[in-house]
C-alpha cells in the first residue's frame, strides 16, 4: 500500500510542478467546448433533430459537455502513462524495479496517479458549466466524480499497455494519437452513435469509451426528465445484442476492463524486471 | 567472517552465447569486493543476476541468507544499488527523492526523517536538500545516489562504476565519502570500475573474462604474483634497441606497446645500472615502477582495461 501511495504521490507532485503540461492539457478540452459547444451547437442541433420534432428540451451543449469531460479523461489518463516511458528513459524505473515494491503496486500506483490527474482536470471543467449557460443537478455532479476516477483508471490502463511495448516518447505520442481520436469520435462523446453502419457499430460497441461516455451522460443529464424522443436523439439508448444496457452493467464492464488491464500491466512490469 | 554473498555455479546462457559459465565466489561481510573485467566479459550479466534483475539459467546466489531467485523481495530489501547511470528524479528535490526511497523500502514512518538527515550528513548535502536535483552538479548527484542507497541500511552496497564521467577532483572527493562509509558503517561493498587505481581500495578483487573468473585475491597478492619490477623505456631507435636487448640482456621479459619497450625483471635495483651501460642507443625516456593492477589485468586478460572498451 505504501508503495502504491508513493508512486501515486510522485506522479501528482510532478503533474502540478509541470506548468506547461498543466496549462496545455486544459486548452484542448476548452477548445473543443468552444468549437462544439459554441460554434457548432446550432448546426449539430439542426442535424440531430432533422427528422423529428423534439420540442424545446433539446440542448446540444448539455449533450456534449459530459462527452467533452470524458474526452478529457481519456486524453489525460492515456497520456499520463507516458510517465512510464519517461521513467525508463531517465533511469528512475530502475530505482523502482530494484526496490521490494510488488509489481502489481507499480501498475496500480501508476494507474491511480493517471486517474487522479484526469479526474482533477475533469472537475476543473465543471467550473465552465455556468459560463456555458448549463445547469446540472449538484448531486449528480458529485455522483459522477467516483465514476470519472474509475473511467480514468481504466483508460490509463490502455496507455500503460502501450507504454510497456513502446520505448520512445515520440512513438508513444504518435501511436496514442492514432488510437485516441477514433476512440473519441466513435464513442458518442461529440455526436450520437446510433444508426451507424454495421461494421462501425461493432467498433463502437467494443470501444470502452462508449460505455464511459454513456454512463457520464446518464448520471449528469437527468434522463428521467427527458422525453423518449429526446433520449433517442441524444443516443442514450445504447443497446447490446438487442437489449438496452443498464448503467450498472456498464460500470461492471469498465471495472472488469480495469482489472484485466492491471493484470497485463503487472505482467509487463514483471518481465521488465527480468 | 561470514559471507554476505555466496555465488555458486552461476550460469547464464542466451540462445547460443554462454555469457556466464558457472562462476563461484563469496563476498565476506564488511569487505570491499572489486569486480573487474573488460566489456563483454559477463560482468553486467553477473551483477544483474545478483541484483534480482535477471533470472539465472542455473546455479544460485544467496545474499544475506536469501535466495536471489526465490526470495526476490527480501534480497531487494537487503541491497542498495548505485547504478552507472543517473536514476534520480531530477524534477524532485533531494529530500523528496530520499523520502520516496524510504517508502519504496518500507522504512518505518517515525524513522524516516532522522535517517534522511543522517545520510545527507554523510555526503554533505544537508544544506541543499530542498533544491531540485536538476540544479545539482554531477558530483552532487552521485553523492545523493550514494546517500539514497544507504537509506534502508542495506547489507551490501553495489557500486557500478560509481565515478564514471566525473572529473578527477570530484572522483577523489567521492572516494573519500565512500571510504568514510566503510569505516563508519562497516558496510559491505561490491564495486565495479574501469579506473583500476580506484580498485586498489578493494580488500579482494575478482577478474572476469569471457564468462569466467580468471583471478581472485587481494590487490597486493595479485600484484606480487606478477613479481618483480617493470621498466619502461623509449629510445631513439626502438627496433635496434630491441635487437640489442635480445642479444645482450638476460633475465628480462620484453614486450613492446606503441613506442615504449617494457621489460619485466626480478629486481630493478641490480639490473638497471648494468642495463643502461649495455645499451648503445641513447635512451629518451626511462621509467621504473612496481606492477599496478593494470599490469595484473593486462597479464590475465591480454588487454588493457581502458582500451578494451566497446
Amino acid at each position: 500500500m505504501e508503495g502504491i501511495m508513493a508512486i501515486w504521490q510522485r506522479d501528482l507532485i510532478k503533474f502540478f510542478r509541470d506548468r506547461a503540461r498543466l496549462f496545455g492539457s486544459f486548452t484542448m478540452p476548452i477548445l473543443f467546448l468552444l468549437i462544439f459547444g459554441g460554434g457548432l451547437s446550432g448546426t449539430m442541433e439542426t442535424m440531430m433533430t432533422q427528422n423529428i420534432d423534439v420540442g424545446e428540451d433539446f440542448n446540444y451543449v448539455q449533450f456534449v459537455f459530459p462527452g467533452i469531460v470524458s474526452m478529457t479523461l481519456l486524453m489525460t489518463s492515456v497520456f499520463s502513462a507516458m510517465s512510464v516511458i519517461e521513467d525508463k528513459d531517465f533511469g528512475y524505473m530502475k530505482e523502482i524495479l530494484v526496490s521490494p515494491i510488488s509489481r502489481v503496486s507499480i501498475a496500480v500506483g501508476k494507474m491511480a496517479g493517471a486517474a487522479t490527474v484526469s479526474t482533477i482536470q475533469g472537475i476543473m471543467l465543471f467550473a465552465l458549466i455556468p459560463l456555458l449557460g448549463l445547469s446540472y443537478d449538484f448531486m449528480s455532479l458529485i455522483q459522477v466524480i467516483p465514476f470519472m476516477f474509475l473511467l480514468g483508471a481504466a483508460l490509463s490502463g490502455i496507455g500503460l499497455l502501450f507504454a510497456s511495448v513502446i520505448n520512445s516518447t515520440q512513438g508513444f505520442q504518435l501511436i496514442v494519437n492514432i488510437i485516441v481520436l477514433p476512440m473519441v469520435f466513435l464513442s458518442g462523446a461529440l455526436f450520437p452513435i446510433s444508426g451507424m453502419p454495421g461494421w462501425l457499430d461493432v467498433v463502437v460497441k467494443l470501444n470502452p469509451v462508449t460505455y464511459g461516455v454513456d454512463v457520464m451522460k446518464k448520471i449528469m443529464i437527468d434522463i428521467d426528465q427527458l422525453s423518449m424522443t429526446v433520449r433517442e436523439t441524444m443516443g442514450l439508448n445504447l443497446t447490446l445484442f438487442g437489449r438496452q444496457v443498464t448503467v450498472f452493467e456498464e460500470i461492471l464492464f469498465i471495472l472488469a476492463f480495469t482489472v484485466i488491464v492491471i493484470a497485463i500491466a503487472t505482467f509487463s512490469f514483471k518481465r521488465a524486471n527480468a | 567472517m561470514n559471507s554476505v554473498i555466496q555465488v555458486s555455479d552461476l550460469v547464464k546462457t542466451y540462445k547460443n552465447v554462454n555469457a556466464v559459465k558457472g562462476i563461484n565466489f563469496d563476498v565476506k561481510e564488511g569487505e570491499i569486493f572489486g569486480f573487474l573485467g573488460p566489456n563483454g566479459a559477463g560482468k553486467s550479466t553477473t551483477i544483474n543476476m545478483i541484483c534480482t534483475m535477471l533470472p539465472p539459467t542455473s546455479g544460485s546466489v544467496v545474499i544475506n541468507g536469501y535466495d536471489v531467485h526465490k526470495q526476490k523481495d527480501e534480497v531487494r530489501g537487503s541491497i542498495g544499488i548505485i547504478f552507472q547511470e543517473n536514476t534520480l528524479d531530477e524534477k524532485l528535490t533531494a529530500n523528496e527523492n530520499l523520502r520516496l526511497h524510504c517508502r519504496f523500502y518500507n522504512v518505518p514512518k517515525e524513522k524516516r526523517h532522522s535517517r534522511i538527515q543522517e545520510v545527507l550528513q554523510i555526503v554533505d548535502l544537508v544544506d541543499v536538500q530542498n533544491k531540485r536535483v536538476e540544479e545539482f552538479s554531477g558530483g552532487m548527484k552521485r553523492r545523493l545516489e550514494i546517500a539514497r542507497g544507504l537509506l534502508h541500511y542495506p547489507k551490501v552496497l553495489f557500486l557500478d562504476e560509481p565515478t564514471v564521467g566525473l572529473d578527477p577532483n570530484t572522483r577523489a572527493h567521492l572516494w573519500k565519502y565512500i571510504l568514510k562509509l566503510k569505516e563508519q558503517e562497516g558496510i559491505t561493498m561490491f564495486l565495479t570500475t574501469h579506473y583500476l587505481d580506484e580498485a586498489e581500495v578493494s580488500d579482494r578483487i575478482a577478474i572476469m573474462d569471457q564468462g569466467e573468473i580468471i583471478a581472485m585475491d587481494s590487490p597486493t597478492v595479485l600484484k606480487d604474483e606478477l613479481g618483480g619490477d617493470l621498466i619502461e623505456l623509449s629510445t631513439e631507435d626502438n627496433d635496434q634497441a630491441i635487437e640489442e636487448i635480445q642479444e645482450k640482456v638476460t633475465g628480462a621479459d620484453v614486450t613492446v606497446s606503441g613506442d615504449t619497450i617494457h621489460l619485466k625483471v626480478e629486481s630493478s635495483d641490480a639490473f638497471i645500472s648494468d642495463f643502461i651501460k649495455t645499451l648503445d642507443i641513447p635512451i629518451t625516456k626511462l621509467n621504473i615502477r612496481k606492477p599496478t593492477l593494470n599490469d595484473v589485468f593486462l597479464a590475465y586478460t591480454g588487454r588493457n582495461i581502458q582500451t578494451s572498451e566497446g
